[in-house]
């Protein structure tokens, strides 16, 4: 039923943005400036040094291929879908998606894509490429693997990651710019883990864990990393999934609806 | 005396509309703080023991606590309000009032600094207490023109601001090209690095330009990296004369803009 209902949602939302194909070319303009700007710091910062905590610069454009397929999926699929969740509880919007006879948190989740978006995915994946040629360095077919597995383990970690800053919308209604918390953590996931120093590495590697969804992935497929790591990556996802599950119930049960 | 009232009521309106939304604000704030902390742990991490063009590790931090306090004081988001007052209307009954839409959004600019740069300053000071490497030597003379260019910074991307957004009158863009200015001001302006160690090239451009006026030339002279009566001068006049051809820019905007809009919405 939900699967139905959201083929049906994601057929209207490609008609309607098949209307503004300009938007396409702004879009993937907005992702290359992005890049270039993101390849243009690191080109300063390697002016100075010859590696950045263990990382050549084509290793770290690599990661930054990485950050930029993840960016993908936040823009073209979290952002429009629950991204819009805060402001949903705090003006009753959420009462329409409650009274269909769906998974809430699966129609929450998915119900409207930024579809021009998932070009970015592709440019992202891309940039990794061509870091890997400039590296010369093949991935042997364990390491594309882990690496399939990572990334997928990082892009449910950093769902599971929105999921709980949208239920926190359930208590604290005024925060409707929660995602901003995100957009600043997720600043941290452009470098690797190991180039920062003791409180930021503190804070970017446990108290919010952000930075290993592209250091891992980057890991897997220069082969820094040994292929079984994508198992525990797998596992540390499904934890996070049903966690983020758990407390989306709790937020749902307090909520009361707003709309009139 | 009468624009001193004015002033006095639309402050303490935007501080009262500020409260309600205290949280997100913090939001924002954390938001900016985050790019100059990344920076500095980036930077630290490079310096190493020794230094980097000159700047040691003490040396980057207090570059960037800087930025994240003047920048704070020198940011202006009024781009997004008047794409948005033009595309929606809201700009209708701001012009049917006897007093400039402007004024409003300065007060806005003044309430909403006033709240966050002083939380950055706490920061600042408590960070002080335990760190060393943070303290600023304190000269009342280099204070007072740091408050200066602060002052002519803030002014100066608040006209850059408020002309790109006026952009909205002729394209649905105008945002946009603010972001492109962010883009490019993230090297020029010096949010990512001193502006002693770009490609002396590339810093010789931001000089010439508004850039550096913007941001790195106020949290230069704060630091003590810019020394010299004749380098604070050319500094303060190069923010002068930049922060007039932005006004220029305004002035012209404005009423064109203003002849062309066909109000919509209301």
């Amino acid at each position: 039923m939900t699967g139905r209902l959201l083929g049906a949602f994601w057929r209207i939302n490609l008609a309607e943005e098949l209307q503004y194909r300009a938007n396409f070319i702004a879009s993937v303009l907005g992702t290359l400036f992005s890049m270039a700007t993101a390849l243009l710091t690191l080109a300063l910062f390697f002016r100075h040094t010859s590696a950045l905590g263990g990382w050549d610069y084509w290793e770290i454009v690599v990661l930054l291929g990485v950050f930029n397929a993840l960016t993908g999926v936040v823009e073209a699929v979290l952002r429009p879908g629950i991204g819009r969740l805060a402001g949903e509880v705090r003006g009753g919007g959420l009462d329409l998606v409650l009274v269909k006879p769906v998974d809430a948190q699966g129609f929450v989740s998915f119900r409207h894509l930024d579809i021009w978006r998932f070009a970015d995915i592709v440019l992202g994946l891309g940039l990794a490429g061509y870091a890997l040629v400039r590296l010369h360095h093949a991935p042997s077919f364990a390491q594309l693997g882990a690496f399939v597995v990572t990334l997928a383990a990082a892009a449910v970690v950093v769902y599971a990651i929105w999921v709980v800053l949208m239920s926190l919308a359930f208590w604290f209604v005024s925060v409707e710019n929660i995602a901003v918390l995100f957009d600043a953590v997720y600043e941290g996931a452009r470098y690797p883990v190991s180039a920062y120093p003791g409180a930021l590495r503190f804070l970017f590697v446990y108290l919010i864990p952000i930075a290993w969804t592209t250091t891992i992935p980057a890991s897997a497929l220069t082969g820094r990393l040994r292929p079984e790591i994508a198992l525990a990556a797998a596992l540390v996802a499904g934890v996070a999934f049903t966690l983020a599950r758990a407390l989306w119930r709790a937020a749902l049960k307090r909520y009361t609806g707003a709309s009139g | 005396m009468s624009w001193l009232r004015r002033y006095g009521a639309l402050i303490r309106n935007a501080w009262l509309v500020d409260i309600q939304y205290r949280a997100a604000i913090v939001l924002w704030l954390l938001w900016g703080v985050t790019e100059p902390a990344i920076a500095l742990g980036i930077w630290w991490a490079i310096a190493g023991a020794g230094s980097v063009g000159g700047y040691a590790r003490a040396d980057f931090a207090r570059y960037f606590f800087a930025v994240m306090l003047i920048n704070q004081l020198t940011i202006a988001w009024d781009s997004w309000y008047l794409d948005r007052w033009i595309r929606e209307g809201e700009l209708n009954y701001r012009l049917a009032r006897p007093l400039h839409p402007a004024h409003e959004a300065v007060a806005e600019n003044i309430a909403y600094k006033a709240r966050t740069a002083s939380v950055i300053l706490i920061v600042w000071i408590l960070c002080a207490a335990a760190w060393p490497a943070v303290r600023l030597s304190i000269d009342p003379g280099r204070l007072a023109l740091t408050a200066l260019a602060v002052l002519l910074a803030a002014a100066m991307r608040f006209f850059i601001s408020f002309t790109t957004g006026l952009l909205a009158f002729w394209t649905t863009r105008a945002t946009a090209i603010m972001e492109l200015h962010a883009g490019v001001s993230l090297f020029l302006a010096g949010r990512i690095a001193p502006l002693a160690l770009l490609p002396s090239a590339v810093a010789g451009i931001a000089g010439v330009l508004w850039f550096r006026g913007m941001l790195s030339f106020p949290v230069d002279l704060l630091t003590g990296a810019v020394q010299g009566g004749d380098a604070v001068l050319r500094g303060l006049a190069s923010q002068v004369v930049w922060l007039g051809i932005w006004i220029l820019a305004y002035r012209i905007a404005w009423t064109r803009g203003i002849r062309k809009y066909g109000a919509v919405g209301g």
